[in-house]
């Protein structure tokens, strides 16, 4: 009860001040090249009061992005506010001129964009791209003089600061500082470990060009230092930073260790994370009342994504920024944001606060969201074997499947498989694989789960035949499939389909829908042409696609319908295994769960085995009936997914478990 | 980074050698015999010709008197002409006119490509896009011998705007028309190449997030549209320069400018093997040159390019 009356104040208190944005009755328009217009938002509102984290959540084209970049006057191509209010701080932006947004941007309205990939600029380093910000506003000027006035000043009783007129450490000055601060600590009286202990705080917090000359006093005083000895060193040594300091110093506020270095870095030397964090830095150089973070993490793995937000959170709350958090997982949203705004096909179909709209969703819509939200669908249990009918379909067709044919209960089998590659310019190999073991039954579901880099995407290859291991085996229905040869491995190949990642990438553009599914029996010259035109139709009926596709191409079909393309043809030849590589990654959450059940239902159907590759346990949860979880190439932990849901074993494991969004949400289950 | 460096030259060997061989072979499979040609309509001594023959070793296997040119190369003699200049005269005079036609051939495709690349690009789909466009596909498709022949009789002798030949010793008007005839097909790929580069990078991301930065539209394009766009531009022209020392053949024998492509063309006519092989290796060191510090740049302006 107490929080929630803490929560209320805040909010009583954001509110008091006015909303620093209001969108009302927002109509963007998009121009197609027949000069027709699509309505891309239509009629939104809604509100972010300062210091607030507003979210909102919908599938992809419902507007989300849009009506973010519309508040930032960063409409992409055609897209055009045609009606509607936009108020920052109580002013009208909506109609304003190019020159003038460019005031608001960077001061007043920050950007966290999605994919950290492509946008940082790869021709600058990380360092030059934070400055750009700082320049483009003016800050670097202010920056310099403010410390040289600092410098001038330096001891003296005239404060400096002012609102945001902060007075930043220098690493010049951070030794002598540093010694100043062991020596006002022994004044006191504050000698051996507990001096040390204090001077690791004070090596740890004051960051060059990120701590300031009240926080640096703040923290001597803390100590225990007098009130008037700690400003006089305060003032005596923080005297204000250069810009490469300050660069440095917000590299290292968004989490980037050993920020100086970084700064001189390339964007290709970063992970995507260590981008996310650069980019974070840039959004926030200029201190932004507003932040945008336009699925700022949906890009990166799941462990990664927790460790991003929660700095960001952190980050935000100290500065007082309000945050317009774009997303299209309802859990994450629910998790991160005080108020949640749902949108579909360009409207706001519900909004409130956000366990209100959590448990209680009045828009069928929202209701669908809760109700395939993989954050959300893990805390309930939906494994195959007890989803009702499913489930006995599946078991029938296990028994049938196996007196028939009697054979072994295993249908792949990895036996201490090893890979490792050659690293550039280094002698010892890097062991990307590293003794794995486990046996995928037949009519089930394996998952693989692992952070991007643990080397499971190597296993799946390996099973594929399409890598050769360094050690080890992998058996197919008992043979050692390292000697297939000819024949042989076009039969294994017959069995054995994959489904990959990308559904952009694995059609090829060129080939019509009906073809790339054709393709297959056309290479294992299966049937003459009327017989594969009834099997497409057959698979695309499967896959619930309308046969109106056949005649056309990759690029006018959505992910989710490519992906389906991609499962039909994967289907085409009656596999016994299907490896997905993952599958769903890149799928919204409804278009996800589409396809996860109608894995789950074709595995009943046909008595198929998964192997299922995913960085995403929460999708495990959904599909999978046995979990091996990988870490740096090891095997660390295998078991059913119910046990390691319910007890995990590994630290590693239960990390995993952390990192998925809303996993600590509690339903109010209807 | 040495390393690659010192590869990269040492591979240039292989090329200039199996280059020589190769045109060697050609020169020698020229049907006719020069020294025979040499007598004109006279009749031939042929006490004469074999004391020719043996001064310019034609009489020996083909594979001696490649081996003879190589050794003698090496030493930088490159031999006479059947006329008695030492060919490294004939070239120094021909290679400062193809120098100067090459260069200012260059720069107008520099200039103006980039500036109507530029122009083309930032307005996709208006009118004088439309039009930079049509005219460069019209000098793509149009053969520069074409273009040649057509400036010259319109603008030289029918109109008198630019002198019909340029000469011997050609001065920077002489070679106007003719390096714009040279320079006019790259120009016109320059232009594509600028306008689909920019035009695709103006929608990257990076770009948004520039703008999101608060950066000013002109600083916008300047430090993040125009500076990526460029690079492929950029290596583009390197391994033009190389290309249009070569290609300057065509224009030179249209203006009738004395440059190396001239030279070359009445060398192979008369069947003097020094000469042509000796213009194609410098020709061909050139190029691979070029190509090399085309690598190196591109890998200033890309970090992302490294070579070890």
């Amino acid at each position: 009860m107490e929080t929630n009356n803490v929560n209320e104040k805040l909010l009583a208190m954001q509110k008091a001040q006015g909303p620093l944005l209001e969108v009302k009755d927002l109509k963007v328009d998009f121009t197609t090249d027949d000069k027709r217009a699509v309505h891309a938002v239509r009629d939104s509102s809604f509100s972010v009061y300062p210091g607030q984290w507003v979210a909102i959540v919908g599938e992809s084209g419902s507007g989300k992005s849009t009506s973010a970049m519309a508040v930032l006057g960063l409409l992409p191509g055609t897209g055009k506010v045609v009606g509607g209010s936009i108020k920052l701080d109580g002013q009208e932006i909506s109609g304003l001129k190019p020159k003038e947004f460019d005031k608001l941007r960077g001061t007043k309205m920050g950007l966290v964009p999605q994919d950290p990939m492509s946008n940082l600029n790869p021709v600058y380093r990380i360092g030059t791209q934070v400055k750009e910000a700082l320049k483009a506003n003016g800050m670097d000027v202010a920056h310099e003089k403010r410390s040289a006035l600092a410098k001038a000043l330096a001891g003296d009783e005239v404060a400096v600061k002012t609102n945001d007129d902060e007075t930043f450490i220098g690493s010049a000055e951070l030794p002598a500082l540093l010694d100043a601060a062991k020596d006002a600590l022994a004044k006191i009286g504050v000698t051996g470990d507990r001096a040390d202990e204090f001077m690791k705080a004070f090596k740890d917090e004051w960051v060059p060009g990120s701590e300031t000359r009240w926080r640096v006093a703040d923290d001597l005083i803390k100590a225990g230092v007098k009130d008037d000895d700690a400003w006089v060193i305060a003032k005596k040594y923080v005297t204000g930073s250069t810009l490469n300091d300050r660069i440095a110093g917000l590299l290292s506020e968004a989490g980037l260790p050993d920020a100086a270095t970084r700064a001189r870095q390339y964007p290709h030397e970063f992970s995507g994370g260590m981008r996310q964090r650069a980019l974070i830095a840039i959004g926030l150089a200029c201190r932004p009342e507003l932040l945008i973070a336009d699925e700022p993490t949906s890009a990166l793995d799941v462990t990664v994504q927790k460790k991003i937000l929660d700095h960001l959170h952190y980050l935000t709350d100290s500065l007082g920024t309000a945050v317009l958090f774009i997303t299209h997982d309802l859990g994450l949203a629910a998790e991160r944001a005080q108020h949640i705004v749902v949108m579909y096909k360009g409207q706001v179909v519900e909004s409130g606060p956000s366990l209100e709209v959590l448990q209680h969703p009045q828009h069928p819509y929202t209701k669908r969201l809760v109700a395939a939200a993989p954050s959300l669908a893990s805390q309930r249990i939906i494994s195959a074997h007890q989803r009702g009918e499913n489930a006995d379909a599946l078991l029938e067709h296990h028994i049938v499947g196996e007196d028939k044919l009697e054979k072994s209960e295993n249908i792949i089998t990895v036996e201490h498989l090893t890979k490792e590659f050659k690293l550039p310019r280094k002698k010892e190999m890097f062991k990307a694989v590293d003794d794995v073991s486990f046996s995928v039954k037949r009519g089930s579901t394996l998952a693989i789960v692992g952070e991007s880099g643990s080397g499971k995407s190597t296993v799946a290859n390996m099973v594929l035949k399409l890598l050769e291991p360094t050690a080890g085996t992998v058996t197919y229905e008992g043979k050692d499939i390292s000697g297939f040869k000819g024949k042989e491995l076009l039969d294994f190949r017959r069995h054995v389909q994959p489904v990959f990642q990308n559904p952009y990438g694995s059609l090829d553009p060129m080939y019509s829908i009906y073809r790339s599914i054709e393709e297959p029996l056309r290479i294992h010259k299966i049937g003459d042409t009327k017989s594969r035109q009834k099997r497409v139709r057959e698979l695309l009926d499967m896959v619930e696609m309308p046969e109106s596709v056949m005649t056309r191409y990759p690029n006018e079909l959505s992910g989710g319908q490519r992906q389906r393309i991609a499962i039909a043809r994967a289907m085409a030849l009656n596999p016994d295994v299907i490896v997905c590589d993952e599958a769903v990654s890149a799928l919204d959450v409804l278009v996800q769960d589409q396809v996860l059940h109608l894995l789950n239902d074709l595995q009943a159907e046909q008595g198929l085995s998964y192997l299922f590759i995913t960085h995403d346990l929460a999708v495990v949860r959904q599909i999978a009936d046995e979990v091996v979880v990988m870490q740096h190439g090891k095997l660390v932990e295998h078991a059913t997914t119910d046990e390691v849901f319910a007890h995990p074993k590994m630290q590693y494991t239960k990390d995993l478990l952390d990192a998925i969004p809303g996993g600590k949400l509690q339903l109010g289950l209807d | 980074m040495g390393k690659y460096l010192l590869r990269r030259i040492l591979q240039m060997i292989p090329v200039v050698l199996g280059a020589t061989l190769l045109v060697y072979a050609l020169v020698f499979a020229l049907p006719g015999d020069p020294v025979k040609a040499m007598f004109g309509d006279k009749p031939v001594n042929e006490a004469v010709a074999a004391q020719i023959r043996a001064e310019y070793n034609l009489d020996k296997p083909f594979i001696i008197q490649y081996l003879l040119f190589l050794k003698n190369a090496l030493t930088l003699d490159f031999g006479n002409t059947f006329a008695g200049q030492p060919v490294i005269d004939e070239i120094a005079r021909a290679f400062p006119v193809t120098i100067r036609l090459g260069i200012m051939a260059f720069c107008f495709e520099a200039i103006f490509g980039i500036i109507f690349g530029i122009i083309s690009g930032l307005n996709k789909g208006k009118w004088y896009d439309t039009v930079i466009l049509l005219i460069s596909l019209l000098l793509i498709s149009v053969p520069t011998f074409v273009t040649g022949f057509a400036g010259q009789y319109f603008l030289g002798v029918e109109w008198s705007i630019i002198p019909v030949t340029a000469g011997s010793d050609p001065g920077f008007f002489d070679l106007l028309f003719p390096a714009m005839v040279l320079g006019s097909v790259s120009m016109a790929y320059i232009i594509r190449l600028a306008r689909s580069e920019i035009s695709s990078n103006i929608a990257e991301d990076y770009v948004r997030t520039a703008r999101a930065k608060g950066m000013s539209n002109g600083s916008v394009m300047v430090r993040h549209v125009l500076r990526n766009s460029l690079i492929p531009v950029v290596t583009y022209l390197g391994q033009d320069l190389g290309a249009l020392m070569g290609g300057a053949m065509i224009s030179e024998q249209i203006f009738n400018i004395h440059g190396v492509g001239f030279l070359t063309y009445q060398s192979i006519l008369k069947g003097e093997g020094n000469l042509v092989v000796s213009i194609v290796t410098l020709l061909l060191l050139i190029f691979v040159i070029c190509n090399l510090l085309v690598d190196l740049l591109y890998a200033a302006l890309d970090p992302r390019i490294r070579y070890a």
